[in-house]
């Protein structure tokens, strides 16, 4: 590749602040999409907004790429106002809608070329620029169709492409797993990842708690159009959560967890929920069991980090 | 190879560190030559894929090509009726008048097709989800109208251009001078804009593309059918009794009251006679101009006469027919058609007066041109973010 140097020659972070909000509102009528929400998604890491259908996060997402404007609260992104100077913001930033609409005639390069020309980027390295983000979405050997024959899949993969068209700072981006593929969802992860180790600050909104659980170092919990906890991920190994044990054996596990004074919750077929402090003590307890002669066959978080989070912060739903 | 893409090394395009440097407010009306193609060829490129534009074209072609045999064929026979004028005259004013009604069939035509070249551009995209896209992108909300708009009259061009051997056909019928076909033909372009605009306008502010279609067309139609129809409603308002001074033809009152005189196969004899009399005037000197922005009356009143005395073709008669309206009725109602000196001075006045009221299509142009940009400042406005207000029922993204 001749216009990309090696990551590292990146200055890292010089111009990228990633985003801050505070205090966003936004109504529609008398709709309150985005009630009072705050949120920072630093650069060099993955975000995740998480939220029920309805809680604003595509509000505040279109806040945040320049379409719509607060009524109150503070937002910065790439260390622009996206009021003051949406130009600025737009340079910087790399939106991905959760509707992706696409000129329907035109191939994928010519829609990539497109969006290059309309960042007024320079012909001969955008072309090059293409064909790379092309490979990288796994679309090279779609990349003379006309976008109407790519399916949902190919379609979100494009659009995440196009995102990238412009060598954003900030990315937004909305739902972006869905659609996709099992393996896309797998190649999305990379994707988002390396963007991250890069420098980059990624938002990402999404329902599918599972594969934001891999993905993203933060999260961000909104709900009503407020927000209601900001989690950190590497937190999770030390918060108390639900795990779920099974055995080949239940009553000799209900057994030996009465022997050892462990609560427990209703058994199922899937197993016995056990509230844990942490990781460590999940750990002793496996040992306790095993060592009692328990024949465990399973233990694990039951539902991702984020889900429970989740779970226990959205019981309210819209 | 992952990470070189997703972070472009120094070389790499970086709108951040390249030929952009997004100068603070720089917004709205800021107009790059390189962000019109972009979006011109957007709009061409999807235009020339997705429609079926030869067929289309093939369609408009034939059609013109029929309507102007027909109106070729039908206008020579008529003029080939009347006898009492040299065949060369003839051949003249029947040309000439060919060539008016192909113009008009042109004009008509072409408000029906211009509409629908840009009354769902903007909506249209809205709803499909593109027009987020570029609105996020370094492309100012005016180089995104502008260059919809010409994107959409390119295509009006490509219209005219299929008409332009039918028009030439016309005008080589004769009679027409050839200043007066290069003004035609420009006016045409002309308002073939104006309605494209007033279609990216309504685009703009309606959410759904059917409304914007309708709205296209009703004000299209007000523009060419609403306005005269308006005049012909106005005048009544225009109208007020007033003292005048008439001429009239009288029976010459006489003092021997002959008996032939009653007899019926000979007139008593009359003259004309001067008298002062309260009657209905209508001041259409006031109302003029709500004729003065019709398309027809534009193109009719810029277009050069043709070289002779004989005026009566159809674009001459609008024209004087207009100006006629401009200067209202006569301080001498002149009834008895006499001709004689006085009334051939009065009429020579009259003419004089008309041509010093200049043209009539200025204004009319110049109104058509701010309805337009009327409409194209709305599409800008409307095309701004980020957005403050929604209009009702629309999607931002």
């Amino acid at each position: 590749m001749t216009q990309t140097g090696p990551p590292g020659e990146v200055a890292p972070g010089t111009a990228t602040s990633g985003i801050v909000a505070h205090g966003v509102r936004r109504t529609f009528g008398d709709v309150v999409a985005v009630d009072h929400l705050d949120l920072e998604a630093p650069a060099g890491q993955v975000t995740a907004l998480v939220g029920p259908n309805g809680s604003g996060k595509t509000t505040l997402l279109l806040v945040l790429a320049t379409l719509l404007v607060p009524d109150a609260g503070t937002v910065r992104v790439a260390g622009h106002d996206p009021v003051a100077d949406p130009v600025a913001v737009r340079a910087r930033t790399g939106w991905m809608p959760d509707v992706f609409g696409t000129w329907a005639t035109l191939t994928c390069r010519e829609v990539l070329a497109t969006v290059a020309d309309a960042y007024r980027l320079p012909r001969p390295a955008a072309r090059s620029r293409i064909t790379d983000l092309l490979t990288l979405v796994h679309l090279a050997d779609l990349a003379d169709r006309p976008t109407q024959v790519l399916s949902r899949g190919q379609q979100q993969r494009l659009g995440l492409a196009r995102a990238l068209v412009h060598d954003p700072d900030v990315l937004l981006l909305d739902e972006p797993a869905s659609g996709l593929d099992p393996r896309s969802r797998i190649e999305l992860r990379g994707v988002v990842r390396n963007l991250a180790a890069a420098g980059k600050a990624v938002l990402v909104s999404s329902h599918v708690l599972a594969e934001l659980d891999e993905m993203v170092d933060r999260a961000v919990v909104v709900n009503h159009g407020r927000t209601v906890s900001v989690e950190t991920l590497s937190d999770a190994a030390t918060a108390p959560r639900t795990w779920t044990l099974r055995a080949l054996d239940q009553a000799a596990l209900l057994a030996a967890l009465a022997a050892l004074g462990i609560d427990h919750g209703t058994p199922d077929r899937d197993g016995v929920p056990v509230a844990i402090r942490s990781d460590a003590a999940a750990a002793e307890l496996l040992t306790a069991l095993v060592r009692d002669g328990v024949p465990v066959v399973e233990c694990r978080p039951a539902g991702g980090v984020l889900e429970q989070a989740y779970l226990a912060l959205t019981e309210n739903r819209r | 190879m992952t990470d070189d893409v997703l972070t472009a090394g120094p070389g790499a395009p970086r709108p951040t560190a390249g030929p952009v440097a997004p100068a603070p407010g720089a917004g709205t009306w800021r107009l790059t030559w390189s962000g019109l193609r972009t979006v011109a060829v957007l709009e061409l490129r999807q235009r020339v894929r997705s429609t079926r534009w030869i067929i289309v074209l093939l369609l408009w072609g034939g059609l013109l090509g029929v309507l102007t045999a027909l109106i070729h064929y039908a206008t020579h026979q008529a003029f080939a009726g009347i006898t009492d004028t040299n065949t060369d005259e003839q051949t003249r004013q029947a040309g000439a008048t060919t060539f008016g009604l192909v113009v008009f069939l042109v004009l008509a035509l072409g408000a029906l097709v211009a509409p629908a070249l840009s009354a769902t551009s903007i909506n249209g995209d809205r709803s499909a989800g593109v027009l987020a896209t570029l609105q996020t992108t370094l492309l100012s909300p005016a180089e995104i109208a502008l260059g919809k708009l010409t994107a959409a009259w390119i295509t009006a061009l490509a219209l005219l251009a299929v008409a332009l051997p039918f028009i030439g056909w016309a005008y080589l019928d004769g009679g027409t001078p050839a200043g007066r076909l290069a003004v035609v033909l420009a006016l045409l372009a002309v308002m073939l804009l104006v309605v494209c605009a007033i279609g990216l306008g309504w685009s703009a502010v309606t959410a759904r593309t059917t409304s914007s279609a309708v709205l296209t067309y009703l004000s299209v139609t007000f523009l060419g059918l609403g306005l005269p129809v308006l005049f012909g409603l106005l005048i009544p308002l225009s109208q007020q009794s007033e003292r005048v001074t008439t001429r009239q033809m009288v029976e010459i009152p006489s003092a021997t009251t002959a008996p032939a005189a009653t007899d019926s196969s000979t007139p008593p004899p009359m003259q004309c006679q001067t008298q002062t009399e309260t009657i209905v005037t209508t001041h259409t000197e006031r109302i003029w101009w709500v004729l003065a922005p019709n398309p027809a009356v534009v193109i009719a009143d810029a277009a050069p006469m043709p070289a002779g005395s004989d005026h009566s073709d159809v674009l001459s008669s609008l024209r004087s027919g207009v100006r006629e309206l401009r200067l209202g009725e006569p301080s001498i109602r002149d009834w008895c058609y006499t001709d004689d000196a006085e009334s051939r001075r009065r009429e020579a006045a009259r003419q004089a007066e008309r041509e010093r009221l200049g043209a009539t299509w200025p204004y009319g142009l110049a109104g058509d041109l701010a309805l337009g940009a009327c409409f194209f400042v709305l599409t800008v406005r409307r095309l701004r973010a980020p957005a403050r207000k929604l209009a009702r029922g629309t999607r931002v993204a």
